[in-house]
């Protein structure tokens, strides 16, 4: 038996998982993702924005590797034991993101989470909100769908 | 009565088709059956069970001829005597009481109880007032009977239309039929002597019984897509037994894992060969409408024109057959609207008054070829390049420096019609732009040839199959590539004077013909890091109408590869047509052979091969242009070593373990290492093996120097490519020695 505040609680919480890219924190819903897994080798591609690293092979699949680094203007990182992909499912398709290293798994009442201040600058809408934990540090959560755009990727073809 | 229409209809069914395919003896039979039962459903004839015994008996007959022409391919049958029967059903529908009646037969109907229903029946001849259920079990046996037997002849034409609709309609995907009975349908189809006719019927009827299903089209592309994966594990499995036979040379187990490894490799190849073959159809399938399309336009045309076809039983994959059938209809009006004179024009050349068309097909390796050919006037070089460059498709400069079969190839180009006037038929300057298009969306391959007077040749060269394909594998700077092989013309190996500059663009000559020739590196702006050698390799790609040369770094081989898609974001990438995962499980880009030549064209017109080649060179003259690297951990040892080194004068720079030295490499230009062995964090083997996974680093002079002196050690270090091995304790002199003979100065 759940007694009713108990409840409550679980609906309003939000699960997510935090990393950390160059020297911001981050977090993504937990559903949203698929598996993490220790770098492995990638083939670059042509003609794409710098922060498409390439592709690379994840048991049969060709997905696609973003530097999450180059992505939030920051320099590239070399990569080190802790450097992780964390692979998510966007609009159906998995895609592979390059992160510094895996924080912790969060559990965030969905009170505690504000949208993003208008200081930051978020013109692609890449940012849901801004999560404030308990020991009071703040947590950027990203909007994955919208952090990689194929309009972006692929020019027009004429 | 709705019943007895039924069986009439098909009675009739069966005498037209018998009629049709000249089985004599089955429509003499048919026909005075349907005159009886004519008769019957017109209320003119009370169906008694003396009749019904009559036809009974005739549809047993019927039956055993047709089981007669399914094993034998005529209805000669000679065992079975149609005449009495016939002579009994006549009198029949002459309105007379059949005399006698035999007794067996009335012992069979006995038991379907019908003396008491056709009892009912003589009173009333109204059917549908019958409820009785043995009537209907015997009117539905009537009609199993003539429906299951005569399946031949019906289903033939039941699936021929649905044929005829699936090709005109295109709509195929969801009405698929099994290749096989489509080939042997078409082969009825195509076939004219009536001899071959009936061994095609003969087979259909085999065919149709049981030995074909119908097979959704996606479940076969889903088998393919898991046979896709096959092939790969077994490339990886490949690979992974190269890899241990090295390293495990005699031992016994090889030979077992050899055997295991090879007969899985067997049974993939023809596993996936036999998917492939359920997925074929034979390309009569489009041919077969050409005779009358030639028949039209000839008469349109006021010529005479024969067409001559071969090699239908050609078989194609059936996304291909579906895309093949508009240029080829263009292709053929052409040869009949261009190639072909009038009967006055061929008589004044001298040549038969009636022109003929090839229309051939054949296999060539991986590709088939599909030869349309004509005894016309052929084309005249000289007059496509006068043409181009009134229409402005060529300057007058190029057009000299054309050999014929380019200006044939003009012909290609989207504007161009040679045709003086136009006709209805073509001359729009539309049709071949058309062709080549979609032939190249195939990744096939145009070649002409003509000869002025004699006629042309067009050879449409076409892939078997577009989902696993064999490619070849080059090496632009660091990133590999595969090429589909069916592009690949041929490679050439060159030196940098072979390149030949012409209007500020570099062009290869080879034998006669002159090609476009960009650095592949330029095409994908690939960075330039490796040094160029004294060798060029060229890849010489044609697509449709056009070739062009492709330098690249190396040729990896040959190997066969499994298309798959880079996904929503990254698929449409220019020049890249997909992904492919090798045997040892990194993915390689697929190069697309139409948007390549479009990039290679802007880079053609942009960069200079040789420019770039000169670009990636590096000058080096006095020693501290060199630079070498120093890893070891002991502080006194990179001590010696950079003492030694500056009296050669060259640039020296320090690491103290194998991964500090990976990163400092990332970041100098080095042009030889030397290497300790055993170090923390990462050991000199490791190093050697990490620097030598990348191409760049693939020739930089690796020495170990090292204590460790056993045999043993130094086979691993050669393993893990190491170019020589230095044991300490070393003199000065031999140390540098060692440094300027791998630098070369």
């Amino acid at each position: 038996m759940i007694s009713e505040p108990e409840k409550n609680k679980t609906e309003d919480i939000e699960q997510l998982v935090g990393f950390v890219v160059g020297e911001e924190e981050f977090a993504v819903p937990i559903l949203s993702i698929q598996e993490i897994i220790k770098p492995i080798e990638w083939t670059k591609v042509p003609f794409v924005p710098d922060y498409i690293l390439g592709v690379f092979n994840l048991r049969g699949n060709v997905l696609p590797l973003i530097d999450l680094r180059i992505k939030f203007g920051a320099s590239s990182a070399d990569i080190d034991e802790n450097t992780r992909f964390i692979v998510m499912k966007i609009k159906n398709e998995d895609v592979a993101f390059i992160i510094d290293r895996l924080t912790s798994a969060l559990r965030i009442p969905k009170k505690n989470i504000l949208p993003p201040p208008d200081t930051y600058s978020n013109e692609d809408e890449i940012i849901e909100g801004v999560g404030r934990l308990d020991d009071g540090r703040i947590i950027t959560i990203l909007k994955i769908d919208n952090i990689i755009k194929r309009e972006e990727i692929v020019p027009e073809r004429d | 009565m709705e019943l007895l229409n039924k069986i009439f209809r098909v009675a009739h069914t069966i005498k037209g088709s018998g009629s049709f395919l000249s089985f004599d003896k089955l429509t003499h039979l048919t026909h005075h059956m349907e005159a009886v039962l004519d008769k019957a459903r017109k209320g003119e004839l009370h169906i008694t069970p003396d009749i019904m015994d009559i036809i009974l008996e005739s549809i047993d007959a019927m039956k055993a001829i047709l089981e007669y022409i399914r094993d034998n391919g005529n209805d000669t049958a000679p065992e079975i005597d149609v005449e009495p029967i016939v002579q009994k059903l006549d009198a029949l529908s002459k309105g007379e009481t059949p005399s006698s009646v035999t007794p067996e037969k009335e012992e069979k109907i006995g038991d379907l109880n019908l003396d008491e229903i056709t009892a009912d029946n003589l009173d009333d001849i109204d059917l549908s007032e019958l409820s009785s259920e043995e009537l209907d079990k015997v009117l539905d046996q009537l009609v199993n009977d003539i429906n299951t037997a005569p399946e031949s002849e019906d289903e033939i034409e039941e699936v021929e239309e649905e044929n005829v609709q699936n090709e005109e309609e295109k709509a195929s995907e969801n009405t698929p039929v099994t290749s096989q009975n489509q080939s042997v349908v078409k082969k009825e189809k195509k076939e004219l002597s009536k001899a071959e006719q009936q061994k095609a019927l003969k087979k259909n009827i085999v065919s149709t019984k049981e030995q074909t299903i119908r097979v959704d089209v996606k479940r076969l592309d889903q088998l393919m897509n898991l046979i896709g994966e096959l092939v790969l594990a077994k490339n990886r499995l490949i690979k992974i037994y190269n890899d241990v036979e090295e390293r495990y040379e005699g031992e016994k187990f090889l030979e077992e894992l050899n055997q295991v490894v090879s007969s899985i490799s067997i049974v993939t190849t023809d596993l996936q060969i036999a998917v492939m073959k359920t997925r074929m159809l034979p390309i009569g399938k489009v041919f077969n409408k050409f005779p009358r399309i030639v028949r039209d336009l000839s008469r349109d045309l006021h010529k005479k024109i024969k067409l001559i076809i071969s090699g239908e039983d050609t078989e194609l994959d059936k996304s291909i057959i579906e895309e093949i059938g508009d240029p080829l209809v263009h292709m053929i009006r052409n040869a009949v609207d261009h190639g072909i004179e009038t009967p006055q024009e061929r008589i004044e050349a001298g040549k038969p008054e009636e022109g003929t068309v090839w229309l051939k097909a054949y296999n060539e390796g991986n590709m088939i070829v599909i030869e349309i050919k004509d005894d016309g006037h052929g084309m005249d070089a000289e007059k496509l390049k006068q043409k181009a460059i009134e229409k402005g498709i060529i300057t007058p400069s190029e057009a000299e420096n054309m050999g014929d079969k380019e200006a044939f190839m003009l012909i290609f180009k989207p504007g161009f019609s040679t045709a003086a006037k136009v006709t209805s038929v073509s001359g729009r300057g539309v049709g071949m732009d058309v062709v080549k298009t979609n032939i190249e969306k195939l990744n096939g391959i145009i070649e002409v040839d003509s000869v002025k007077g004699k006629g042309s040749t067009f050879k449409l060269k076409i892939p078997l199959t577009l989902a696993i394909i064999q490619a070849l594998l080059v090496g632009s700077q660091e990133d590999l590539f595969a090429v589909p092989l069916s592009n690949v013309i041929e490679t050439v190996r060159i030196v940098e004077e072979d390149i030949y500059t012409i209007e500020g663009k570099s062009v290869l000559k080879l034998r006669n013909e002159v090609l476009p020739l960009v650095n592949m590196a330029d095409v994908f702006d690939v960075e330039k890091i490796l040094e160029p050698e004294k060798y060029l390799y060229v890849v010489i790609l044609g697509l449709g109408a056009t070739k062009i040369g492709l330098i690249v770094d190396r040729f990896i081989g040959q190997e066969e590869i499994v298309i798959k898609s880079l996904g929503e974001f990254l698929k449409g990438l220019p020049g890249i047509a997909g992904a492919t995962i090798r045997g040892d499980g990194r993915v390689t880009l697929i190069v697309d052979v139409g948007s390549l030549m479009k990039l290679a064209k802007e880079t053609h017109n942009k960069k200079l091969a040789t420019d770039s080649i000169k670009e990636a060179k590096k000058k080096k003259e006095k020693p501290s242009d060199y630079t070498v690297m120093i890893v070891d951990d002991s502080a006194m040892d990179r001590k010696i070593m950079h003492q030694a080194l500056d009296e050669l004068g060259v640039t020296v720079v320090e690491a103290k373990d194998g991964l500090e030295a990976l990163n400092m490499l990332k970041q100098n230009d080095v042009d030889a290492m030397l290497v300790d062995i055993e170090m923390p964090r990462m050991d000199g083997y490791t190093l050697a093996q990490e620097i030598r996974k990348y191409n760049k680093y693939r020739k930089l002079p690796l020495i170990a120097v090292t204590s460790r002196a056993t045999k043993s050690d130094r086979v691993r270090g050669v393993e893990v490519g190491m170019n020589e091995y230095i044991t300490k304790p070393y003199t000065k002199e031999y140390l540098q020695n060692v440094i300027r003979r791998n630098l070369g100065i």
